[in-house]
């Protein structure tokens, strides 16, 4: 959470014109099926998505631009799911393009690299395992495509300023520069982020915990190169044997930040002149220029409960870790990619109510995940104790000459698409597949992502590999079911897996039938299925 | 975990411990404990044991948290 930014480094932003709601010329009162509130990652993140999916919204913030409130970068890691969930929205050749692609990494204490990683190798997906860009970048590209999709109001000078609900509808009380007016909605979406006044006005608990830890974020431009790796220090000399980070940003922007002493005055350890003297302790006298400083300090939270009737908490004003590992915004990303499927298919009466319920049920938990994920990386970075600064000292120090030794010292487990714990709606399953490459019935080129783009906010069932007397025609029968499913075979005249990479992340025997949702989580995967059994996952799957 | 005798020589392996920290200060003598709990957790390398022996080692102690 910055603090005040000292000054805004010379980026240009855009800025969206208000436009009086025509709930101001008329002086009527509208009921809409969505509206979200907050123009941040996870609010634009889902309206584009729904938009995406043909579902219309409107979109209320308060602000007329994106970052926050000037040109202060706040996340800029975006992992690998996330990349994913941007190219199904169309939005990922734009970051590619911006971005920094990264997948090496290097911990250091002291002058030395104590273990390097490089992720590339695991991976077998389409995009790539990270990449770095700020989010304001993310944001804009997001408005833009939400702007050329049509279907979404987006409603900039909007501020919020009253919530109420009854079992029918929400009420919002909205104010403008133009004047304030009252709409209603049959679901409300809260991505206003951490300090959420909507949360705040129906009184919820949040079970916030401040952490000690302070650290002080330099974004600077440097007339040379360095390698494109994330270097983390967990004790470094040149800052009094704190951590620091260093990572590339578009525009050649590097973040370093450094952590400070619990007790440091912010105000002084983002002076100019300061940050300057830190940045040359740490890589000598060259040439930079400071585009951001920002000292920081984090908390986090997580709510019981992610709905409160016909109102989703979705991003910060749900959740808050801290910001190891960049579960804070790729998670609140996640969050809506969750919700805009089910909320497409329920508006579009093709899915029952408690469909909206497995939202809750997948994403607390995630959250909840990713809470304990990030304080362990917290902990680590900031010991309490001797006894525990004894204990990294002995972690890092064993680390330097044994292999088994690096998996304990902890600079971050970097965001994934968290798996999602048994619910009504899943069951044995509920891991993210990885974009794959695959080839189409006509033989092209193709992905995961592209063919659940191409059938729409449908299921996809894949027979995998069937061997013959397997009843492919009765599977294909149950798209005239009217239930927003689409089949394919894996195999001669279906799709096809070039590469065997499908194969490895169904986990797949012959004759295995995968049911894979729109958010591309797999729903069910059942070996020597028959069609009755592939149909009755599709409707748990439904909550039918 | 195991709590019958399973160390083939006891006290051979106390007085190895016992000279690993000869000469050192209290901050070495600590430091070297950690290095030895971790390479003997590799050993182990089962979680629930583990877990199981940390909870062992608090026991004489108040609860944590």
């Amino acid at each position: 959470m910055a603090e005040q930014p000292a000054w805004t480094g010379g980026y240009e932003l855009p800025v969206y014109p208000f436009v009086p709601p025509p709930e101001l010329a008329d002086g009527r009162r509208r009921r809409y099926g969505i509206v979200i509130v907050g123009g941040g990652l996870s609010g634009l993140t889902l309206a584009c998505d729904l938009a995406n999916r043909g579902v219309e919204s409107v979109l209320l913030d308060e602000d007329d631009t994106i970052g926050v409130r000037g040109a202060s970068s706040r996340g800029i890691c975006y992992a690998q799911k996330t990349l994913e969930v941007f190219a199904h929205l169309g939005t990922y050749p734009r970051i590619r393009a911006k971005g920094i692609t990264w997948s090496e990494g290097k911990t250091l204490a002291g002058g030395d690299v104590v273990y390097s990683f490089n992720l590339q190798s695991a991976s077998t997906s389409e995009q790539p395992p990270f990449i770095n860009l700020q989010q304001f970048y993310i944001e804009w590209f997001l408005v833009d495509r939400i702007l050329a999709l049509g279907r979404c109001d987006l409603r900039w000078k909007n501020r919020v300023i009253r919530v109420t609900q009854t079992s029918e509808c929400v009420m919002v009380g909205v104010e403008t520069p133009a004047g304030g007016y009252t709409l209603e909605s049959e679901w409300l979406i809260d991505a206003t982020g951490v300090n959420s006044p909507i949360r705040q006005g129906f009184g919820l608990e949040a079970r916030t915990s401040r952490i000690v830890d302070r650290w002080c974020i330099t974004d600077v431009r440097f007339k040379e190169h360095f390698p494109t790796e994330r270097w983390t220090w967990v004790e470094a000399p040149f800052n009094e044997n704190r951590g620091v980070w260093q990572h590339l940003m578009g525009d050649d922007v590097w973040r370093l930040d450094y952590q400070m002493a619990p007790d440091c005055d912010p105000e002084y350890v983002s002076r100019r002149e300061v940050a300057e003297e830190r940045l040359r302790a740490h890589l000598g006298d060259i040439e930079f220029d400071l585009v951001w400083v920002g000292p920081y300090s984090y908390r986090d939270h997580l709510l019981d409960d992610f709905r409160l009737g016909r109102v989703f908490f979705i991003g910060d004003a749900a959740h808050v870790v801290s910001p190891f590992g960049a579960r804070g915004g790729n998670s609140g990303i996640q969050d809506a990619y969750n919700l805009g499927w089910k909320l497409a298919l329920v508006t579009k009466r093709h899915a029952p109510l408690p469909l909206l319920d497995t939202y809750n049920a997948e994403r607390q938990p995630a959250a909840r995940q990713n809470l304990e994920v990030t304080s362990r990386t917290s902990r680590f970075l900031a010991p309490q104790s001797p006894a525990e600064r004894t204990l990294r000292a002995a972690a890092i120090g064993l680390a330097r000459e044994y292999p088994f030794a690096r998996a304990l010292v902890n600079t971050g487990r970097m965001s994934v698409g968290n798996p999602y714990p048994d619910s009504p709606a899943v069951s044995g399953a509920g891991w993210t597949l990885q974009n794959v490459a695959i080839t189409l019935p006509d033989g092209a080129r193709s992905t995961l992502v592209a063919l659940a783009q191409a059938v729409g906010t449908a299921f996809i069932g894949i027979l995998y590999a069937p061997t013959s007397g397997h009843d492919i025609a009765g599977f294909a029968q149950l798209e005239a079911t009217g239930l927003p499913f689409r089949f394919f075979v894996c195999g001669p005249g279906g799709i096809g897996d070039p590469e065997g990479k499908l194969k490895a992340v169904l986990e797949a025997a012959p004759d295995t039938f995968a049911l894979v949702r729109p958010d591309l989580y797999l729903a069910a995967l059942v070996p020597n299925a028959s069609p009755a059994q592939a149909e009755a996952c599709l409707r748990k799957a439904l909550c039918l | 975990m195991t709590t019958d005798p399973n160390i083939p020589d006891p006290d051979g392996f106390y007085a190895a411990l016992v000279a690993a920290h000869e000469g050192l200060t209290e901050a070495q003598s600590a430091e070297l404990n950690a290095r030895l709990v971790f390479l003997l957790a590799n050993q182990v390398g089962e979680q629930a044991v583990l877990l199981d022996c940390v909870a062992a080692a608090r026991k004489p102690f108040a609860p944590a948290g």
